[in-house]
């Protein structure tokens, strides 16, 4: 009976969405390149969310302080911002209970100074944190403040693992959740795997708690793809600047062909540096991005899944990467349009 | 049990050694690299190179480095000023003028000296007494007044507060005008020095901006180039200019022109320790293209040398050496390279944790190459490149060859080098090890030296500054345990390495006691016993406590005698008193009149138990009896009079007492015995009601024995076990149908919420 419910909105939804699409920005100093303005102006009029800062745990100084704190290069006036604050879990760990009030006092002053200097009028403010089952408690206590300190209404991201076990890890106390429909696996350095960033099979083993969450959700999709480098069967770091040009560079690589592989892979035929990575001869890159099709495909998945909800946010991660997948506003507009 | 370090936790079983892997398992938290390392760099390498030894947690190895940009040359430039002021400023009083005086200060000082103020402020008054020139005043003051100004840009807190803004301060056009004033009209060369070094930094933050904003380049106008080319013939290549070349490899690098910053950053590296750390951070080749160029600007082979010994460190140690062998096989910065190929080979890694059998992994290009370099011994410490070939081939699990390199590293060992020849003998004795198939009495005597020299470096009777010997340790006391055990010696397995499992049989005890009571031990027995960590007095402790389980309270009392303090510490509550709700706080806490200690506690069963037998206080004998029994199980109040480090001294939970021991110590059997006796001996329904409340304690803690112990409970977490529900039936039952008019009854409804919600489910 659900399911038929379900296979009624997905066919409805798609011919009269009412969602909005956005994007991510997040990087420390605020500057589009031409072409992400027309992207942001034709694909999501205008809607960014934006990151503000960091919070993390300072070793030297014992305390949880702002980082990366974005710089402003050009003007944000025309552009419809959603700040966000990403919080690390350690930040909340050593952070002691008392001081979480404290803590979020502090992060929305700063956080209204800085959209003051920067004439940013907001409606809602995201919060951003892979809390886990021991940083819950310390979590909702800073959403709790928070929400107090600044009356607007209060986002937190949603990662799968979390929709999957909401007893175990709660819900937060927010306004609305922004489920983070990516990073679906961990990086791994086998090659036989699949796609980290998004594959249907792994997504499929959160996504049916989804409509039961008691939260309304939007949606945040991944437009973005890095290359993974293993060495010695280890992850040595993966990189969003290498591209699977450069990967297909006969002179440098060579593409491991086997049909079992979901993912590009290649290996190094020399050692030699390469947009400031050192490659040696034999490390392995793996390549893994998404596309039109595959965030469709995405977006269909999960689409039927959630809980039925007027004007859904839907945003993609991130701006500065979309252009190399590539991607257009009329792909985007159409992914969107699946919610 | 295993040795655990609190750090780290080694194991090394005989089966992984003699394939030349290495079995780790993480103890959590960071750890020092000599845990797991046979190899110190520290005997090889010069002391300059020590913050890039190899480090697996951290950006710089040991703490004998500054990495503070503010305050890294601190040192370095009061020196060159006490040479400079002929010494004639205190050392206290040139520091505090240096970096810590406010700009009013350094000027109040002038002025004073100029005769405009009558006091020197508070901070320097000690000045009144130096004995600077008038010249030597001016030129001093002038140049701190305009180098204090420069701070305001050049020195920051790049720390983001939460109450503050971090602005970029801008240098002021006034500053450059003055700086170059007085660049031009001094004459001595180390002011003017200086103030073209300040020059050179006015110029790069003030470019700063604009690069940042955009870095394409475009022609090189940069006013910062032009003054270091102009004058830099005209100064001594000491720290000043080269300090100033960093600011122009700054340059480069913000404009992109990674091949000039990163040469540039290589002659900084190689000019002083002080620079290092710097340079080596700012070190990055973006593209093949890049680095080359970076190798065709080097003059000579020594500035080669010196980029790729700096694009070893960073990325690649065996290209870099490859490099640097062809170009001068002599070259010290080879050293560095070989100790942190080394150092990182040996380290361990995400997946050895997960899968013990996972053998390091070497590559055949890094073996070729140490071996080939070692073989050829044209580099100029031969001894160093046979050790490390010797040890890459002993992880290898190759021994025959290990061998041809140490027997040839013997001979070249330098005279007179305590640490290189510890290194040797340790890597030695690693390759004896690795070699060791079956231990007789002959190998028993070989070991003899060596055994007790690792026992004399843990013990800190020999010690030599860096040299890790912790990984020789542990390998050593886990081959020689599981040797001597697969060859059925299980007391000397035992010595090197203890296990729960040898304490449980008696045997095996006395022969242990016997082994330590023997007036004439060979020389290797009494090498071994220095790895045995327990004394007859634990021993006797042991076995007095296991027969205090079995009621054998006369024989433990005996043994207990005999074992010393073991058995004479005091308990932090009284194990006589029962409670409704166990509280070992409370109870630790409580007014004790007495003290008992581990012995007095037998004593007084044993009292007790003759009362009883006379026919005397059957009751509250035999109550006492349940309380004294309870107690010195896991429930009760006094753990410490079973936990001993042989039977786990840290549990805290019934599934951490080794299994050997747990039922022995979880279970509540003789306290029931007693409390029943005690009911059946008591007079009134309330002294029942009490003895079949007590009884349901030990109820309880049967179902919690049997439910943490059910193989299908294994994977769960305690908090994920029920117990909820399950009550002590069979007790609660007796209570609630017999005794629920005693006071007893009412007592336990108010304390005991679970015997309560027992009552409102009936």
């Amino acid at each position: 009976m659900l399911y038929c419910v379900l296979l009624i909105l997905v066919s409805s939804c798609k011919d009269r969405s009412t969602a909005h699409t956005a994007f991510y920005f997040w990087k420390t100093v605020f500057q589009l390149k031409p072409g992400e303005k027309e992207l942001l102006r034709s694909a999501a009029n205008n809607r960014l969310y934006l990151r503000f800062f960091d919070i993390v745990w300072n070793k030297q100084e014992l305390q949880a302080l702002p980082n990366g704190v974005i710089a402003f290069k050009e003007s944000v006036s025309a552009l419809s911002i959603t700040p966000v604050i990403y919080i690390t879990n350690q930040s909340l760990q050593q952070t002691a209970p008392s001081g979480i009030d404290s803590l979020a006092f502090k992060a929305n002053r700063l956080l209204v100074r800085l959209a003051a200097e920067n004439g940013i009028v907001y409606k809602d403010i995201q919060i951003d944190c892979d809390w886990s089952v021991s940083t819950k408690t310390r979590y909702f206590a800073f959403l709790r403040a928070f929400k107090r300190y600044n009356r607007k209404k209060l986002e937190a991201t949603i990662r799968l693992h979390q929709v999957k076990y909401p007893e175990r890890t709660g819900v937060p106390p927010v306004d609305k959740g922004l489920l983070m429909f990516y990073n679906m696996g961990k990086i791994s350095a086998a090659l036989n795997v699949r796609n980290s960033i998004y594959n249907p099979e792994d997504a499929a083993a959160y996504i049916a708690a989804l409509p039961h969450y008691h939260l309304p959700l939007d949606v945040a999709l991944p437009a973005f793809s890095w290359a993974i480098q293993i060495r010695a069967d280890k992850v040595v770091q993966s990189y969003a600047k290498i591209s699977l040009a450069e990967l297909s560079n006969p002179q440098n690589f060579e593409q491991i062909s086997s049909g079992s592989l979901s993912v590009p892979a290649f290996t190094a035929l020399k050692s030699f540096y390469l947009k400031g990575v050192y490659v040696k001869t034999g490390d392995v890159f793996k390549f893994e991005g998404t596309d039109h099709e595959i965030l469709a495909a995405a977006a269909k998945q999960v689409s039927a899944y959630l809980a039925p909800l007027n004007n859904r946010t839907v945003i993609y991660y991130e701006i500065s990467s979309v252009n190399l997948l590539p991607l257009y506003a009329k792909d985007i507009k159409e992914i969107s349009a699946h919610f | 049990m295993q040795k655990i370090s609190k750090k780290f936790l080694l194991i090394f079983s005989l089966a992984v050694i003699s394939a030349a892997g290495v079995v780790w398992a993480c103890g959590g938290g960071d750890w020092d690299e000599s845990e797991y390392s046979n190899f110190s760099p520290e005997a090889f390498v010069d002391h300059q190179y020590s913050p890039f030894f190899y480090n697996s947690w951290q950006s710089y190895y040991g703490s004998d480095f500054n990495d503070d940009s503010n305050t890294r040359y601190n040192q370095q430039v009061a020196d060159e000023w006490n040479v400079y002021l002929d010494s004639k400023i205190r050392q206290k009083d040139l520091h505090t003028l240096l970096f810590k005086s406010s700009y009013a200060e350094i000027d109040s000082s002038y002025r004073y000296f100029k005769g405009d103020l009558k006091i020197l402020p508070d901070s320097l008054s000690s000045l009144k007494s130096s004995g600077l020139t008038k010249k030597q005043r001016s030129t001093f003051f002038e140049y701190l007044l305009l180098a204090k100004k420069c701070e305001q840009f050049a020195v920051s807190n790049q720390t983001y507060y939460w109450d503050e803004k971090v602005t970029f301060v801008s240098p002021e056009p006034e500053v450059n005008v003055s700086l170059l004033k007085a660049f031009k009209k001094s004459h001595d060369p180390f002011i003017r020095q200086r103030y073209w070094f300040q020059l050179i930094r006015y110029a790069y933050f003030e470019e700063l901006p604009a690069l940042n904003a955009d870095s394409s380049a475009g022609p090189d106008q940069s006013g910062l180039v032009t003054l270091f080319n102009k004058y830099q013939k005209s100064f001594p290549k000491n720290s000043m200019y080269y300090r100033a070349l960093g600011y122009l490899a700054g340059h480069y690098y913000k404009r992109q022109d990674f091949a000039r910053a990163n040469y540039l950053y290589s002659l900084c590296y190689n000019f002083s320790s002080e620079m290092k750390i710097p340079s080596k951070w700012s070190f990055h080749p973006q593209d093949e293209k890049d680095w080359e160029e970076s190798l065709m600007l080097a003059k000579n082979k020594e500035e080669k040398i010196t980029l790729w010994h700096m694009m070893g460190i960073v990325q690649d140690e065996n290209r870099a050496i490859e490099n640097i062998y062809a170009l001068d096989p002599k070259s010290e910065k080879l050293d560095l390279l070989l100790s942190r190929l080394i150092n990182q080979i040996e380290a361990p890694n995400a997946e050895v944790y997960r899968d013990s059998t996972t053998q390091i992994k070497i590559t055949k290009e890094d073996i070729a190459l140490v071996d080939r370099i070692a073989l050829k011994g044209d580099i100029k410490k031969p001894y160093y490149w046979n050790m490390a070939a010797g040890y890459l081939h002993v992880l290898t699990g190759d021994v025959a060859a290990a061998g041809k390199f140490y027997r040839q590293a013997k001979q070249q060992l330098p005279a007179n080098n305590r640490l290189a020849e510890a290194q040797y003998r340790l890597l030695n004795w690693n390759l004896y090890l690795s070699g060791l198939k079956k231990i007789d009495s002959e190998t028993e005597t070989e070991m003899v030296p060596d055994l007790n020299w690792l026992a004399d470096l843990r013990d800190q009777k020999d010690t030599l500054a860096n040299l890790r010997y912790q990984r020789a340790l542990s390998e050593s006391i886990n081959l020689l345990s599981r040797l001597y055990k697969k060859q059925g010696q299980l007391l000397k397995s035992e010595c090197f390495q203890t296990s729960t499992a040898f304490y449980v049989k008696n045997e095996n005890i006395d022969a242990m006691k016997s082994l330590l009571g023997k007036t004439n031990q060979t020389p290797f027995e009494k090498a071994m016993l220095r790895y045995y960590p327990y004394d007859p007095g634990d021993l006797y402790y042991h076995q007095g406590l296991m027969l205090v389980y079995q009621e054998k309270t006369d024989a433990a009392i005996a043994l207990w005698e005999k074992s010393g303090e073991n058995a004479t510490f005091d308990l932090l509550a009284n194990p006589f008193n029962g409670r409704i709700n166990d509280c070992h706080d409370c109870d630790f806490e409580a007014l004790q009149t007495k003290k008992y200690t581990a012995l007095d506690v037998l004593k007084t069963i044993k009292a007790i138990k003759a009362e009883i037998a006379a026919g005397k206080n059957l009751y509250t004998n035999n109550l006492l009896l349940g309380n004294v029994y309870y107690n010195i199980t896991h429930y009760g109040n006094a753990r410490v009079f079973y936990q001993t480090a042989i039977t786990g001294s840290d549990a805290t939970s019934p599934m951490d007492i080794p299994l050997e021991f747990r039922s022995r110590f979880t279970s509540s059997a003789i306290a029931e015995k007693y409390y029943l006796r005690a009911r059946s001996a008591a007079k009134t329904a309330t002294q029942q009601a009490r003895c079949t409340f007590m009884a349901a304690k030990c109820e309880r803690n049967d179902i919690y024995n049997e439910t943490f112990n059910d193989p299908a409970n294994e994977k769960k977490y305690y908090w994920d076990i029920d117990f909820t529900t399950a009550y002590a039936t069979r007790y609660f039952a007796d209570l609630y149908t017999r005794y629920r008019n005693t006071a007893f009854y009412r007592e336990v409804i108010q304390e005991c919420g679970y015997f309560k919600s027992y009552v409102n489910g009936q």
